[in-house]
């Protein structure tokens, strides 16, 4: 064993790849004996490799700060994680589930209502949200399915069981770069594969375009479809390109779009207008249309919402789907998936109490200190306080905020999140991570195998956004014993 | 396949920048050698290099003299004045970045690679030692990202426009090079006689056509000689002529080309009358003058065309 792993602890939290008594996890033994094996020099020089690597991909995301942007090198580390295919189809059987479950509900919510009629979720809630879309009433998009691609966040406690964190419906981010981390594992440690079955992560691209296209208002062999980029300093303009390359298809920011007096939707080409099927729309829904939503919107295309309402041209996500993307709605999809699908809810979620409701609210200004307070509507990780690792000063400053405005916020009991080794300057220490895999819905379901790994990278951190110092590795599942 | 207007746009850029960069790189190697041959008496300036690239006024806001340091730096390190290599690969760069979706998959590793190399070596080789190795560096990155391209990029709009910039770009450095051997650039009077030769040489060098010539012309390097070469040679893929005839070629299956269609057959009968024989030094200088105006005409009909058209 190389010295890199001498000291590596194990047993305070459920570890991915180490048990607590310091052996490797069935479906990493491979893994773990031959890292261990490497000489120590040699961990530094395959890290180098990938630095390089995603220097010359030119893998990187933007952060915006006072001095303008920035372009930063994705942080990577070169550990895998390695997930067996058994446990992870019990998680993918799960996340088809919420996922067919969440569209039900914003189907719902956009028509007859039944839900809040029956009083399984509170009317107030839903109809008084800023992620509620009036303009979406009585639409009923193709196959029921509003939010076709849906990046849910998923985390191990500390008996190692998968719960899901939270559903991003909105534009969730992240895809491009568990493909292009699967690249760098395989030029950097190409020797891990020879003895795996590693479930290949690179057939998104194609999936993604059969999803969309599955939603094309004309029966055509190949719907003109777009993807719809607020630009260049888009922190995640890396990503739209990506995506556009992979699927052959147009990437498009605003102005490239106009809608004619047929409602129809029209990009500027050099041989005249061509008629577009399917909007892939990764900018915000507030600044899709300034017709509709936000007026002083310079991103959008004025009449979009026309031409989506008309059934000239399918949007993915559909406007209006954050509606379920919201953290106390978050609470009521164990009660929707009982509701909709008559089914009990495969995978668990993380017991949140909400501050609108008094009794709620109670106990979590009582136990500041132990909790996790997240703002009901942020993404990214901002606004969150974590009880622990808080001051006095910033806990005071939430208990104000949660008084101010109670729907705003919930809680949640403090994780042990699951570590994984992860190799830091000269030794290997774990470090907490999280997991969102990606749910496709369109005329079927699909879900990546496995997904994005985020770790948090400074010690004991739970914070795993790539704008906060987070980190990323590639993830495996495995097939069969190693 | 069609194209968005404002891909196409960046394509277009796209060719002209990387052909900039390599052309500049060019340009400054020859000189490079040709100073070097020249008999001191004949004092040639370094700032010849910036009144060819029409970037006279940048460059004095900047420096006060135009001494080879000074001309080099710009030429070679500035990263924001708009006549630099680095600039040029940065906006070629920036180019692909937007427009990766529709290029080869190397294309964006191989101009970020082109790049990084620049931003890393350009401020050591402003001096004489290291100057030649990153000149014929970049030359032949440059030269890497062109020869993907042009075996592995589909023959669509892609293609074509990126072509344009390139082949529009190519004209215009091509005849601000042979504006040097006019001597109005040179800014010298009397007798050229004794450098003529080496003037015309190196440019034939600047236009890697040296060869070329050689074989197609003969040893003897004349004014007259390389004039007509250089601009009406249709076999030769630098010279105007045969730039003209490709960019005709690009133009010819696009939709709405008259407009650029008319301003380019212009061109193709100025390049016709062109009789160097008789011809003066002030003459030719007249004629380059108003056939660059001609190709910022061309451009201007290109980007009216297709990537700015009215909104139907």
């Amino acid at each position: 064993m190389n010295e890199s792993w001498k000291s590596y602890p194990s047993g305070s939290f459920f570890d991915e790849l180490i048990t607590p008594q310091g052996q490797p996890r069935a479906a990493a033994r491979g893994v773990v004996r031959l890292l261990q094996k490497l000489p120590g020099h040699e961990m530094a020089e395959r890290r180098a490799a990938a630095e390089l690597a995603i220097q010359e991909m030119g893998i990187s995301f933007t952060v915006y700060n006072e001095a303008g942007n920035i372009d930063r090198a994705w942080p990577f580390d070169i550990i895998p994680r390695v997930i067996s295919a058994r446990q992870w189809q019990a998680v993918s059987d799960g996340l088809r589930q919420r996922s067919l479950a969440l569209n039900h509900f914003i189907q719902d919510i956009y028509n007859q209502q039944k839900i809040l009629a029956d009083g399984v979720v509170p009317a107030d809630i839903v109809l008084e949200s800023s992620n509620f879309k009036p303009q979406c009433m009585g639409m009923s998009p193709r196959f029921g399915v509003w939010a076709h691609i849906c990046g849910s966040d998923l985390v191990r406690d500390g008996d190692g069981r998968f719960r899901v964190l939270e559903d991003n419906l909105r534009v969730p981010s992240g895809v491009s770069y568990m493909l292009e981390n699967r690249e760098i594992t395989k030029r950097v440690l190409p020797e891990l594969f020879e003895n795996y079955s590693i479930l290949p992560v690179d057939d998104y691209p194609s999936q993604l375009y059969q999803t969309l296209a599955s939603l094309s208002p004309r029966e055509r062999r190949r719907p003109c479809i777009v993807v719809l980029t607020p630009g260049i300093f888009n922190s995640a303009y890396f990503e739209h390109a990506y995506l556009a390359q992979g699927m052959g298809a147009e990437l498009v920011e605003g102005r490239d779009l106009m809608v004619a007096d047929d409602n129809c939707v029209y990009m500027r080409t050099v041989d005249g207008p061509v008629r577009v099927d399917v909007i892939y729309r990764r900018i915000d829904e507030d600044f899709m249309d300034p017709e509709a939503f936000r007026p002083e919107s310079l991103l959008g295309v004025a009449g979009l919402m026309r031409a989506w309402k008309a059934g000239n041209v399918a949007i993915a996500n559909a406007p209006g789907s954050g509606v379920a993307d919201d953290k106390v709605i978050y609470a009521f999809v164990p009660e929707m998936i009982r509701y909709y699908l008559k089914q009990k809810p495969l995978l668990a979620s993380v017991p949140t109490w909400l501050c609108m409701r008094e009794k709620d609210r109670e106990h979590v200004l009582k136990n500041l200190d132990q909790l996790v307070v997240k703002p009901a509507n942020e993404s990214g990780g901002y606004g969150i306080m974590v009880g622990p690792h808080s001051s006095a000063a910033v806990r005071r400053k939430f208990a104000r905020l949660i008084e101010e405005n109670p729907r705003n916020y919930v809680a949640q009991p403090t994780l042990a999140l699951s570590t994984a080794p992860t190799y830091i300057d000269d030794a290997v220490e774990p470090r907490h991570l999280d997991l969102r895999p990606f749910i496709l819905q369109g005329r079927d379901t699909w879900v990546t195998p496995g997904g994005l790994t985020r770790v948090a990278l400074t010690r004991g951190s739970l914070v795993v956004n790539s704008s906060q110092g987070g980190g990323s590795k590639d993830t495996w599942i495995v097939e069969g014993k190693a | 396949m069609t194209m968005l207007s404002s891909v196409a746009e960046r394509l277009y850029w796209m060719g002209r920048y990387l052909e900039r960069a390599e052309d500049s790189a060019r340009l400054v190697a020859a000189y490079n050698h040709l100073i070097m041959d020249i008999p001191r008496a004949a004092e040639l300036g370094w700032d010849v290099l910036v009144r060819i690239l029409d970037a006279e006024p940048v460059f004095y806001q900047q420096y006060r003299v135009g001494n080879e340091q000074n001309v080099l730096r710009f030429l070679m390190a500035e990263q924001d004045s708009c006549a630099s290599i680095p600039f040029a690969v940065r906006w070629a760069r920036e180019n692909v970045r937007t427009t990766r979706d529709v290029l080869p998959e190397e294309t964006w590793e191989q101009i970020n690679e082109l790049y990084l190399y620049v931003s890393d070596a350009a401020e050591k080789s402003v001096g004489r030692r290291n100057r030649q190795a990153f000149l014929e560096e970049v030359i032949s990155r440059c030269q890497r990202v062109n020869g993907m391209l042009s075996s592995s990029l589909p023959r669509d709009h892609a293609h074509r426009f990126l072509r344009l910039g390139h082949l529009l770009e190519r004209s215009d450095m091509t005849t601000r090079l042979m504006d040097v051997g006019t001597g109005e650039i040179l800014g010298r009077a009397g007798t050229h006689d004794a450098t003529d030769p080496l003037i015309w040489t190196s440019l034939l060098q600047a236009l890697s056509s040296f060869g070329a010539y050689r074989r197609m012309i003969g040893p003897l390097v004349e004014a007259q000689e390389v004039v007509g070469f250089v601009f009406q040679e249709p076999l030769l893929p630098r010279s105007v002529a045969f730039c003209l005839a490709e960019i005709r070629a690009e133009l010819k299956p696009l939709k709405n080309h008259e407009r650029a269609m008319r301003i380019l057959n212009r061109g193709r009968r100025k390049l016709g009358k062109l009789q160097t024989e008789q011809m003066s030094r002030e003459a030719l200088h007249a004629y380059i003058d108003e056939f660059q105006a001609l190709l910022a005409d061309l451009h201007d009909a290109i980007t009216a065309s297709w990537f700015h058209p009215d909104t139907p």
